[in-house]
């Protein structure tokens, strides 16, 4: 069955060719010119990955993004206009998985599409309880349990805690994990990662100013706590 | 020009110095006229007092002199001029019977001629003289009911030392005047220049983008200078912004068009199969003019950013050799062609990934573009510095070109004659002002053996 995309997005001529394109790359498109449109779309349809223009008319993509996550950890793309602004990591707190930047070549979009698709489905490898410490993770169910209570992680989420796992108490670096969660090169944008590691903190962290889990090793990286 | 403007410019010594030299004049033309007028004020006192006293002093000697005359002539007459009591520095002459009497000091002689024939002549008379370079004062006295004249001559170099003394005493004081004129004539200029200080401050400041730099008006003289100032500063302000927010949406506006332009074009090349040639062709040309119009429109976003001073640079710490090797493949330089110094093993810089990343890409896109591709790339480590080369085989920069290279849409008169031009003259000035966010400095020579070799500094991060 083909993925289904959701595209949010005002400008008439970018959604349309959009179409087109993800089309061509075997992706069935639902399409709306707004937030209040598309979020209907949303709750009506069973939807893959979310395309969202963060400058919509009304509400805006930011509130769009925030919308969502309230009731699901689908995979969400921001459109951006502008990759060195605030908007990058607003959106990313809005809970955005990844973005890409206007103007933007349909083969990155489709290259980060995949890159999403491939971290929703990466929980089927394997089948056996990862615990650490009072964490415990079913990579199978895609569940976290923090002293045996469940907490609910997006896909991003999820898949990041599960890197850090395989390995605990070895430092990952923000090139390491862009590659294996977000399939970048070396030139990812770590802002990706740090946001990402806050949102993952305050999920299973008791106190997340003062991470005891996910730990920050200066200037190397993240790792796990044994 | 600028030299030109040298040649012909004739040197005016500074405000500073006119008038510190100015106030040095006043200060010494007053000191001057005071000391002078001084001087002669107590010069003239001090001889006439002197010449009152040399005058009674000698009447009273006389009066002596004539009532002691009386013949018999005593017989030592030196003895009994010295017995005149007369104060030092006098020496008494008598002139009686036709013959001179004297201390065994003086001398008839010594008496100036004018002096002598009017006291001989019975008229009471005194004169002043230079005997041997000393200052002295005669004065005679007739003494007619003795058939004598009575002389004494009195040495003024007593007056003439304390007035030597005064004068260098004024010249002085005048001296000092001068000088202390000169240093209230320097800190009046300083203080004077004070404002202008400030102004030419702020006036840095703002070249080097401060542009919230203001003057404050603390001297109510001053107050026209400094709003004006502040006008001016406030409507170049508005005026860059305002250029820079041109540029900054007509890049922004080009966006959109853009990415529907690029999408549609890609639909159509998944298709270019089935185009007939003709048709193929002219979908190339548009690929390939679309690919150069977007990162000229990248390149104009990145400027514009940067001069509306709302780029951010996300500096993190990376390992200079890892990152130099991963923007060389990034670029597509073959490997074969790069060589990294052991001397960078381990060596951190604070970079900002995707410019350096940008900016090697522009280097490497300007080799191909101007000099035949990249021969080859030397990434070293020079004092506490990153160094990376990359040469090219091109026809190299001439001299008076290799500033202006680094400017915006300047891409030199040899790429000018090319017939297919991809450089879109921003790239180098990108790189430039890349590789200045990061405290750097980048160039271009000559390089051995033909070529150009284009150069980039950036210092490491101290461990």
């Amino acid at each position: 069955m083909a993925n289904r995309i959701l595209l949010i997005e005002d400008d008439e001529r970018i959604r349309a060719s959009m179409r087109l394109a993800l089309e061509d790359e075997g992706y069935d498109v639902l399409e709306s010119p707004s937030a209040e449109e598309g979020l209907d779309i949303f709750s009506d349809n069973p939807v893959d990955v979310v395309l969202i223009d963060l400058m919509l008319p009304e509400m805006d993509g930011f509130e769009c993004c925030r919308t969502i996550r309230r009731s699901s950890g689908v995979p969400i793309i921001m459109v951006t206009a502008r990759s060195d602004s605030h908007d990058v990591v607003a959106g990313l707190e809005a809970g955005a998985d990844d973005y890409v930047t206007k103007p933007f070549v349909p083969k990155e979009l489709t290259a980060r599409i995949r890159a999403l698709l491939r971290r929703t489905r990466a929980t089927e490898d394997t089948n056996s309880t990862i615990s650490v410490g009072p964490i415990e993770i079913q990579p199978d169910a895609g569940e976290v349990k923090v002293g045996g209570s469940l907490v609910h992680l997006t896909r991003t989420e999820f898949r990041l805690l599960c890197e850090l796992a395989a390995t605990p108490g070895k430092v990952l670096s923000r090139e390491q994990l862009l590659e294996r969660v977000w399939g970048y090169d070396y030139f990812g944008d770590g802002r990706l990662v740090d946001v990402h590691m806050r949102r993952l903190r305050t999920k299973i962290e008791g106190d997340p100013a003062n991470p005891t889990f996910v730990v920050t090793v200066r200037g190397l990286g993240y790792k796990l706590a044994a | 020009m600028s030299n030109d403007r040298e040649r012909t410019w004739i040197r005016v010594p500074g405000m500073r110095t006119r008038i510190m030299a100015g106030f040095a004049l006043g200060a010494f033309g007053l000191s001057v006229v005071l000391s002078f007028v001084t001087y002669e004020l107590v010069k003239n006192q001090s001889i006439r007092s002197t010449q009152d006293a040399a005058r009674r002093q000698t009447f009273a000697a006389a009066n002596l002199v004539r009532s002691e005359l009386s013949p018999p002539l005593p017989a030592d007459m030196a003895a009994f001029l010295n017995g005149l009591d007369n104060p030092s520095g006098t020496l008494p002459l008598l002139y009686v019977g036709g013959r001179w009497y004297s201390t065994s000091l003086a001398s008839e002689a010594t008496i100036p001629t004018g002096l002598r024939e009017a006291v001989l002549n019975g008229t009471a008379a005194f004169q002043r003289f230079n005997f041997n370079g000393h200052p002295e004062l005669g004065v005679g006295v007739p003494l007619p009911s003795v058939n004598a004249s009575y002389f004494e001559l009195i040495s003024l170099a007593d007056v003439a030392h304390n007035l030597d003394i005064l004068l260098v005493s004024l010249l002085a004081a005048s001296a000092l005047t001068t000088i202390a004129g000169a240093l209230v004539g320097r800190w009046a200029t300083s203080r004077l220049l004070a404002p202008l200080t400030e102004t030419a401050k702020a006036a840095v400041a703002i070249a080097n983008g401060n542009w919230d730099t203001r003057l404050v008006a603390n001297d109510n003289s001053l107050i026209d200078l400094v709003s004006s100032f502040n006008l001016m500063v406030e409507a170049l302000e508005s005026r860059i912004r305002r250029d820079a927010r041109f540029a900054s949406d007509v890049s922004h506006e080009l966006r959109s068009p853009l990415t529907t332009i690029e999408t549609a074009l890609q639909v159509m090349e998944r298709r270019r199969a089935d185009l007939d040639d003709r048709a193929g062709q002219a979908l190339d040309l548009l690929g390939l003019e679309v690919r150069r119009f977007e990162r000229l429109v990248q390149d104009l976003l990145e400027i514009s950013r940067t001069d509306d001073g709302t780029q951010r640079v996300s500096l993190e710490e990376v390992e200079a050799s890892a990152l130099v090797l991963q923007c060389l493949r990034t670029s597509g330089v073959d490997s074969s062609l790069v060589n990294v110094s052991e001397s960078l093993a381990g060596a951190q810089l604070m970079a900002d990934k995707r410019r350096i990343e940008r900016v090697i890409a522009n280097l490497v896109e300007n080799a191909k573009s101007h000099g035949g591709g990249v021969v080859g790339v030397t990434a070293t480590k020079a004092g506490s510095d990153l160094v990376v080369y990359v040469d090219d085989n091109g026809p190299g920069v001439a001299p008076d070109e290799r500033e202006a290279i680094f400017e915006r849409f300047s891409r030199g008169k040899l790429a000018r004659k090319r017939s297919t031009n991809d450089g879109v003259g921003l790239g180098l000035s990108l790189v430039k002002e890349h590789i200045r966010l990061h405290g750097g400095d980048v160039w271009v020579e000559p390089r051995e053996g033909g070529g150009s070799r284009f150069a980039l500094k950036i210092p490491l991060a101290k461990t």
